[in-house]
Order: C-alpha cells, then structure tokens, then sequence
C-alpha cells in the first residue's frame, strides 16, 4: 500500500469533518434535543483536535491538551444536564420542543 | 510502512468510516431515538481514536461520561418528549440550504487550513500511560480548574433539578 502513516493532520481533517457535520445538524434541526446532540458532536471534535495536538506537536507541556479535553468533557457533561433539564420544562409547559415554535420572547 | 504502521492505518480507517457514518446518519435521521443511537456509535468511535493517540484515560473517561452517561441522558430526554420530529418543508427547507452551505463552507476553510499549515512536530508522537500523569497534574498544576469545575458540576447538578422539578 502507498498510503502515508497515520499522522496528526489525519486526525485533524476526521475532526473538521465531523465539526461540520456537527454543525449543520445544529443549524439545521428543529428539534431542540437534536440540536443538543449536534452540539456534543461538535465538542466531541474538538477533543479530538486538542489530544491530537497533545500527541503530535513540540510542545513543554505534554498533557495539556488532553487537560484541555477533560474539562471541555466536565462542561459538556454540565451542558447537556443543563439543557435537557430546559427541554423538559418547555415540554411540560408547551407541549413542543420545535425551535422554531418556541418564541415567548418575541414580542 | 511497519507492521504496527498498518494496523493503526487499518484501525483508523475503518474507525474513521464508522465515525462519519453514524454523524451523517444522526443529522440526516428524523427519528431521534435512531439518532441517539448513531451519536453512539461515533461516540465510541472517538475513544477509539484517543487510544490511537496514547490518551488511555480519556477513551476511558470518553466512554464513562459519554457512551456511559450524557447518552443514556438524552434518551430519557428523547422519551420524555415524544412526537417531536424536525419540521418537514417550508421555512426548514431554506433553514437546511443555508445550514448546508454554512457548515460545508466552514469544514473546507478548516480542512483546508489543516492540511496546509506547517505544524511543529515532535519527533516521537506521545506514548506514554497518562493516567498517573494526568491524576499528578490535576492536583498541582490545574488545582484551579479542576475546583471550579467540581463546582460548576454541582451547580450544573442542583440546577438542572431545580429546573426540571414538578411545581
């Protein structure tokens, strides 16, 4: 085979796809918990990107970045609780959880 | 290339093709159960490839907190709200061209910045066990952080119930 070794930009490009991949189910949704799912997709991605970072790049330290992606996992874990706990409210008062007919706000 | 080169190409592929499988089926699928079930699968996905990045831990760590937790999450979500599938036609499509182009024009200018940016590497990729390291690092160097964020996840944990607790 003539495929070149598995390296970082490898691992950067499967990120960048699957953020925007992550990113059109987010815009494109209308379903909150979808969006939410989208979301964690995104953040997912970027993990990735910060570990790849850590494996490959000169640096002084390390394990920063998969420090970086441990609290970017504690955050999202705190988001998604967060979120959902939203959702099921709004479920619970309105009966709908479409983006789009969610818009007490607007005046 | 070497026999372990290979089996790490062979194992990043077809991880890598199960990946962007299931992310493609979870934002395409109406069903959100079916989708849950996809995010899964490139949820394990990336612990595969923290493995292949000698960050042992975190595929440890991945699969707990996510596989393991936000996952099972989201479908007690998805039950508690049912008949709730994306809106059909109408203003959705144009919301679905727009994303489409947003998302397609962002992913080509990062992968495009990806591939051209000349990256510093080091001479040997990481291989080590992290675990240890990281527990040391946590308690010294990241002490702050990781305070704040074992108190962001008890509000995140109190709030989230206050939130969704019956009045």
């Amino acid at each position: 085979m003539a495929l070149a070794p598995i390296g970082l930009q490898h691992f950067l490009v499967l990120a960048a796809i699957l953020f925007s991949i992550g990113m059109y189910g987010a815009l494109s949704r209308t379903n909150a918990v979808g969006v939410l799912l989208s979301i964690e997709l995104m953040l997912n991605a970027v993990n990735i990107m910060m570990v790849a970072f850590a494996c490959y790049i000169e640096t002084q330290q390390p394990l920063a970045g998969q420090m970086f992606a441990i609290f970017i996992m504690t955050v999202a874990a705190a988001e998604a609780a967060v979120g959902l706990a939203i959702v099921i409210t709004v479920y619970r008062l309105r009966q709908t959880i479409q983006v789009d007919e969610i818009d007490l706000l607007k005046g | 290339m070497s026999s372990t080169e290979v089996f790490v190409a062979i194992t990043f592929y077809v991880t890598a093709a199960a990946m962007l499988f299931g992310a493609v089926g979870m934002v395409l699928n109406r069903d959100m159960i079916r989708s849950a079930l996809l995010l899964i699968l490139t949820l394990g996905g990336v612990a595969v490839m923290y493995v292949l990045l000698s960050a042992d831990f975190l595929a440890i760590a991945q699969l707990l907190v996510y596989v393991g937790a936000i996952m099972v999450l989201m479908l007690f979500a998805i039950m508690l709200t049912p008949n709730q599938l994306d809106l059909p036609g109408g203003s959705a499509q144009a919301q679905r061209v727009s994303a489409a182009l947003t998302s397609l024009a962002v992913g080509a200018l990062s992968v495009g910045v990806m591939v051209s940016h000349p990256w510093v590497l080091r001479r040997e990729p990481l291989n080590m066990e992290t675990a240890e390291a990281i527990g040391t690092l946590l308690l010294t160097t990241y002490v702050l952080p990781f305070w704040i964020a074992s108190v962001l996840l008890t509000v995140g944990l109190v709030g989230a119930i206050v939130i969704a607790r019956e009045e």
